[in-house]
């Protein structure tokens, strides 16, 4: 279960300080499929930044399973990152200079997987990317450098899966595998937090969470049971 | 992935960058092995020239007139020949050449000459060298050029001193100074003819001392000297030990100049080049702290690499370093190039040692910048 604790964050700017969450409030439980929505600037990304670990929040507490990630030393937290939680970005993020299947082992060499090889293949496969193994992400179009950056979030089995608008520079059709992927992981029982504006997005989750202005709105949908 | 792989697939991709860093090492290592083996060159050539200008330090009998000495060049006082022993085996005494010798003025057919015996010259334990003059065998002579004149002796004369039979094997030329008036022979031949049995009227040695931190190599001499030979004093040829100190010197001092000099436009020269790398590579750093790299495996990846920069560079640095030397050093160093100018492994083995850590060094701001980045303010910087 991922509890957000009255998360509060303020970047420091030249102009002064910008409060991009204000006293966030939110608990997803273990495999479900959430939404976030909101216009750009709403702090969708800061808290997706927040509960991966990646951006200490000014106030406030992300605990995962127990776990309060700011409490823990930053090694820690980066470890713990790499085993629970999977990061999907806009931009894909790939390293330019690495083939695809270098990409999605990226992730290998922080935890203790004996095999990573024969994962990151079974992700490849099932992602449709096994022909684009060995190519360069300047050989591939936007949908399979989006897969690509889903099989390495996937790598290490994490349970957390975060997207931050994955579909947001691809055409629908590939936005739709994308989501597809990333509903065929919250089926394993996984759980995605998706920050989007896709609209079909919205079929797929369990419940869509709204951010303004660094402020969590009503909430639609439903929550499972467990 | 291994570390080492990734730092190998980056290398190949900014094979530019890499390839600058590794030029900045390799000329540092050059430089510091052709410096190396020109300070080592120079000071064996200087040596060997300085051969030739003969010794610079005279340990004499205690009862010798100095005054007289210094006119004469002759010592009229003698001491033990064991003296000789017991200063080769004294440790902590720097020397390369020891030559006992017992002279004397003294008449031949109404000639005035000096017989001058002289032990086999001595080395240090495990340091063989050439001999600085030639070593008279028993029953010989060496003869001056003004002595042989007056006397009308040539190579091959037996001549007679006291009950003595020596066998002329050499006419010297001429030199210009005392060494004409000698006649020259084994030290045990001169004193049963100067009834002068095992003893010998003065030391004479090169090198004590020249590279001595003081200005006063003398003072320590002395009370080295004194405490194995007691009854002795010392004089030192100070124009020429200071000649052969300060050529020595001079390579030594601009090596000192020169070399901290490349070092540091070398690292600077490095630790620009790897900015460069970790600003190009921010995005990079911010997936894989996204993926899990902590801190301390992005420190590892740049510090890997600049290993690699440093390992690489002590090699082709070495082997252009030597290169450098072998073409450009048999034209400075006539005498000795052959034997000083072959490559040194022990060079290699320091270069490959010291250019990692000195690359390593070069590049950790940087590559702690690149360790402390924010992630997540790179990777929402769009």
């Amino acid at each position: 279960m991922i509890v957000i604790e009255n998360i509060t964050k303020i970047y420091q700017t030249r102009r002064g300080s910008v409060t991009a969450l204000d006293g966030v409030r939110l608990e997803i439980n273990d495999g479900e499929f959430v939404a976030v929505q909101g216009p750009s600037g709403s702090g969708k990304t800061t808290l997706l930044m927040t509960i991966a670990a990646m951006l200490r929040p000014s106030r406030g507490h992300v605990i995962i399973d127990g776990h309060k990630l700011y409490q823990m030393s930053v090694g820690k937290r980066a470890r713990f990152r790499a085993r629970e939680i999977g990061f999907v970005f806009q931009m894909f993020h790939l390293i330019p200079y690495l083939t695809v299947i270098d990409n999605v082992l990226l992730a290998a060499g922080v935890t203790a997987d004996k095999n990573p090889t024969a994962r990151a293949m079974e992700l490849l496969n099932v992602l449709g990317l096994r022909d684009r193994a060995q190519h360069k992400p300047s050989a591939l179009s936007a949908g399979e450098k989006q897969r690509t950056a889903i099989a390495r979030a996937l790598l290490n089995n994490p349970t957390l899966l975060l997207a931050d608008e994955p579909t947001g520079n691809l055409d629908p059709a590939n936005a739709d595998v994308v989501l597809n992927h990333l509903s065929a992981f919250h089926k394993h029982g996984g759980t995605v937090i998706l920050a989007t504006h896709s609209r079909r997005a919205e079929q797929l989750v369990d419940r869509t969470v709204h951010l303004q202005n660094g402020v969590i709105g009503n909430s639609a949908g439903c929550s499972p049971s467990n | 992935m291994k570390i080492l792989s990734l730092i190998a697939k980056e290398i190949r991709h900014r094979w530019i960058n890499f390839l600058l860093a590794v030029l900045a090492v390799t000329i540092a290592v050059a430089m510091f092995v052709s410096f190396c083996t020109a300070e080592r060159a120079s000071e064996r050539e200087t040596a060997r020239i300085m051969l030739t200008m003969g010794y610079n330090l005279h340990i004499l009998p205690e009862n010798t007139d100095i005054d007289r000495f210094l006119l004469t060049g002759l010592s009229d006082g003698t001491m033990p020949e064991q003296y000789l022993e017991k200063l080769a085996s004294r440790k902590g005494f720097s020397y390369n050449h020891l030559l006992a010798s017992l002279q004397r003025k003294m008449k031949l057919r109404g000639v005035e000459i000096v017989l001058t015996g002289l032990a086999p010259e001595l080395c240090p334990p495990g340091h063989k060298k050439p001999p600085m003059i030639y070593q008279i065998e028993h029953g010989t002579a060496y003869v001056g050029y003004r002595a042989a004149e007056k006397l009308g002796i040539e190579e091959g004369d037996l001549l007679e001193l006291e009950d003595k039979k020596l066998k002329v094997v050499n006419c010297l030329k001429e030199q210009g100074g005392i060494a004409d008036i000698r006649i020259q022979c084994h030290l045990h031949d001169a004193q049963q003819i100067l009834h002068l049995p095992d003893r010998i009227s003065q030391i004479q040695a090169v090198d004590c001392l020249c590279f001595a931190p003081t200005d006063d190599p003398v003072s320590i001499l002395r009370s080295q000297i004194k405490s194995v030979l007691p009854d002795a004093q010392v004089l030192q040829s100070r124009s020429m030990a200071t000649a052969r100190t300060r050529q020595r010197r001079m390579i030594r001092d601009i090596f000192a100049v020169v070399m901290p000099g490349i070092a540091i436009a070398c690292g600077i020269w490095i630790a620009v080049l790897t900015m460069m790398n970790v600003r190009d590579r921010e995005h990079e750093i911010g997936i894989l702290r996204a993926v899990g790299y902590g801190a301390g495996r992005v420190l590892l990846l740049f510090l890997g690499r600049a290993v690699v920069v440093g390992l690489l560079g002590a090699m082709l640095g070495f082997l252009f370093g030597t290169a450098l030397a072998q073409y450009f050093g048999p034209g400075v160093f006539k005498i000795t190039a052959p034997t000083i100018l072959s490559p040194q492994l022990a060079w290699l083995l320091w270069s490959l040692l010291l250019a990692p850590v000195f690359s390593a060094i070069a590049s950790f701001i940087p590559t702690v910048l690149a360790a402390t980045m924010d992630p997540a303010a790179i990777l929402t910087e769009e």
